[in-house]
């Protein structure tokens, strides 16, 4: 001990013997002080911390520079769930004695973990705003406040005091006792706890009886006996005694049971997810084939759309192709005009087979009737269809040939004419009118062979045309006379009247219409004579 | 039957963090100690 005055060490003696000061009420209070001290941690030992804070604070207000009852009275502080107030008095400690301070510790140990610092501010707040509730009136806002309050800091006194008021308050006479008995395990002589446990317990008793208190009382025994409570470090543990494991049969049925609950569990809750999640994906991947399929039929119709114009493109090609190759292709009139040439070259005096193979060749839309060929028209082939070669050479031996060979189907057709060979002559005066258009020779003989074979008609419109269109020719004249005598129907009524062929007497059911046929030989040649006479007015 | 009302003015509002400079500086008052040594000086100097 050293002295108050001028800080010497002191001996037994009731003054300094340094300054001389008087020590005997500095002894007195420091002893005193002390033994608030060891009171104080005699309760902390027990448990009793409200106790104790009460014998620290009178021990500080002795001896305020007690370094130890200033810690310990932090660490009662911090027990009871107030950091705050510890923490002052660890830092005043500190200051006091600034070397060799537990207080270092402690508040290093709650430096260390600010989530639990700042916890512990959290749930001071709480209570401070449940306090607040509870002035107010709003009850059931500070009991929940409280509730909150007391599961983040779970060792904070004065909540489980308030909470069981509140609770004394409203006649929860059972839950304020829970509460309190819970408050009673942190500070275990709490006089205020102790006061409303009383209070608790006469409501339980004034409303249940005391049957119902002792029951609680025994339950409340027998949980306390049926544990071990140990504190490790601020926490304090409850474990109960007879927690020894379960062996034997009651084992397996135990893990039957908890099997039981697990497939049930996945049962109700896992597969139904999985069979949600499994669906969702089906779903997904289906929209995804689906999409594909459309973008697929899409390609295939694109691409049947081209095949078809392939197709059509293919059959007209074909189609060409057989033009220039079929029978009426392109290819054959080259071999036409070929084997021409080629009879041509070996037979100079064929020159009706040479002219027979030229005339297979389509030079102009021609009609099989000859006899609406014009004069005037020149059959010449199309520079769009045939080649300037082939052109030449059709002409070089069309020209050489055609004359001589109209030449011979006349002279042949005259003859066959003499010999009473009409239907000949008619076939080889056409050819020859074919080659030759201009032959006025060819024309009149071919008009007298139809009149000789019955057709009037085409008689008329031979002789017609020579008169209209070969006025002066040497047949004209003959061609006029026969017109105005109507000798081209002639011999067809005396065929008709004296014929007693059987060709005749067939073709008699048809007299009506051969009388049509005269009648319109008659106009026919009516109409060219008049055209003839009109023509010839205008040229003189 | 206690009274609420007395009850919950025993209450007082636990201090915060924010608090704690103001509760250190109320915590570091005169203790019997200081009034002695005020005695004692006030004694040698009459």
């Amino acid at each position: 001990m050293r002295c108050f005055n001028c800080g010497a060490e002191l001996t037994s003696n009731t003054f300094c013997t340094n300054c001389g000061a008087d020590i005997r009420e500095y002894r007195r209070i420091i002893w005193t002080s002390n033994q608030y001290y060891n009171d104080g941690l005699t309760k902390a030992r027990v448990r009793d911390l409200s106790g104790a804070v009460i014998s620290l604070r009178a021990c500080l207000k002795l001896n305020r520079t007690n370094i130890e009852a200033r810690n310990l009275l932090g660490l009662v502080y911090f027990e009871m769930g107030e950091a705050v107030s510890a923490f002052s008095e660890w830092v005043v400690s500190k200051s006091m004695k600034p070397d060799k301070n537990i207080a270092d510790d402690f508040m290093e140990t709650i430096r260390s973990n600010p989530t639990r610092l700042d916890t512990i501010n959290q749930s001071i707040k709480k209570y401070n705003q449940a306090l607040l509730y509870a002035r107010q009136g709003s009850l059931d806002l500070a009991v929940i406040q409280l509730k909150k309050v007391l599961q983040m800091n779970p060792n904070l006194v004065v909540a489980y005091e308030l909470l069981g008021l509140l609770y004394l308050q409203s006649e929860e006479f059972t839950r304020a006792r829970r509460i309190l008995l819970q408050a009673l395990r942190i500070d275990r002589n709490n006089t205020r706890v102790l006061y409303y446990l009383q209070e608790a317990e006469e409501g339980i008793s004034a409303r249940y009886g005391d049957d119902q208190l002792a029951k609680q009382k025994k339950q409340g025994s027998r949980a306390s006996s049926d544990a071990i409570t140990y504190t490790s470090g601020n926490e304090t543990i409850i474990q109960p005694v007879n927690s020894g494991e379960k062996r034997g049969s009651s084992v397996l049925l135990n893990i039957a049971i908890g099997a039981l609950i697990g497939a049930g569990l996945i049962f109700f809750l896992v597969l139904p997810s999985r069979v949600r999640k499994a669906s969702a994906e089906m779903n997904t991947q289906l929209k995804e084939v689906s999409d594909e399929l459309t973008v697929k039929n899409a390609d295939i119709e694109e691409q049947n759309k081209t095949i078809e114009a392939l197709q059509a493109e293919n059959n007209e090609l074909k189609g060409s192709l057989g033009d220039l190759a079929g029978s009426s292709g392109m290819a054959e009139r080259y071999d036409f005009l070929a084997e021409a040439a080629l009879n041509y070259m070996r037979n100079p005096d064929d020159v009706t087979g040479t002219e027979a193979l030229l005339g297979r060749i389509p030079v102009g839309e021609v009609s099989a009737n000859s006899l609406s060929i014009s004069l005037n028209s020149v059959q010449t082939l199309d520079p769009s269809i045939y080649s300037q070669a082939f052109i030449n050479l059709y002409n070089y031996i069309d020209n050489d040939v055609a004359s001589r060979a109209a030449r011979t189907y006349i002279d042949s057709g005259k003859e066959k004419l003499e010999n009473n060979d009409y239907q000949g002559a008619v076939e080889d005066l056409l050819k020859a009118t074919e080659i030759n258009p201009a032959s006025d020779e060819a024309w009149y003989y071919l008009a007298e062979s139809y009149k000789e074979s019955g057709d009037s008609v085409h008689a008329t419109q031979a002789y017609s045309r020579i008169v209209n269109e070969m006025g002066d020719s040497e047949y004209a004249e003959k061609a006029r006379s026969n017109l105005s005598n109507g000798a081209a129907t002639e011999n067809t009524d005396d065929n008709n009247n004296g014929g007693d062929t059987a060709e005749q007497i067939q073709e008699g059911n048809a007299a009506g219409n051969e009388q049509d046929e005269d009648a319109i030989a008659q106009a026919l040649a009516l109409q060219a004579l008049e055209t003839a006479n009109a023509g010839a007015a205008g040229t003189e | 039957m206690i009274d609420f009302e007395e009850e919950l003015k025993k209450f007082h509002p636990s201090p915060e963090v924010e608090d704690a400079e103001t509760q250190i500086r109320a915590l570091d008052v005169t203790d019997m100690v200081d009034l002695i040594v005020h005695l004692e000086e006030r004694n040698i100097t009459q």
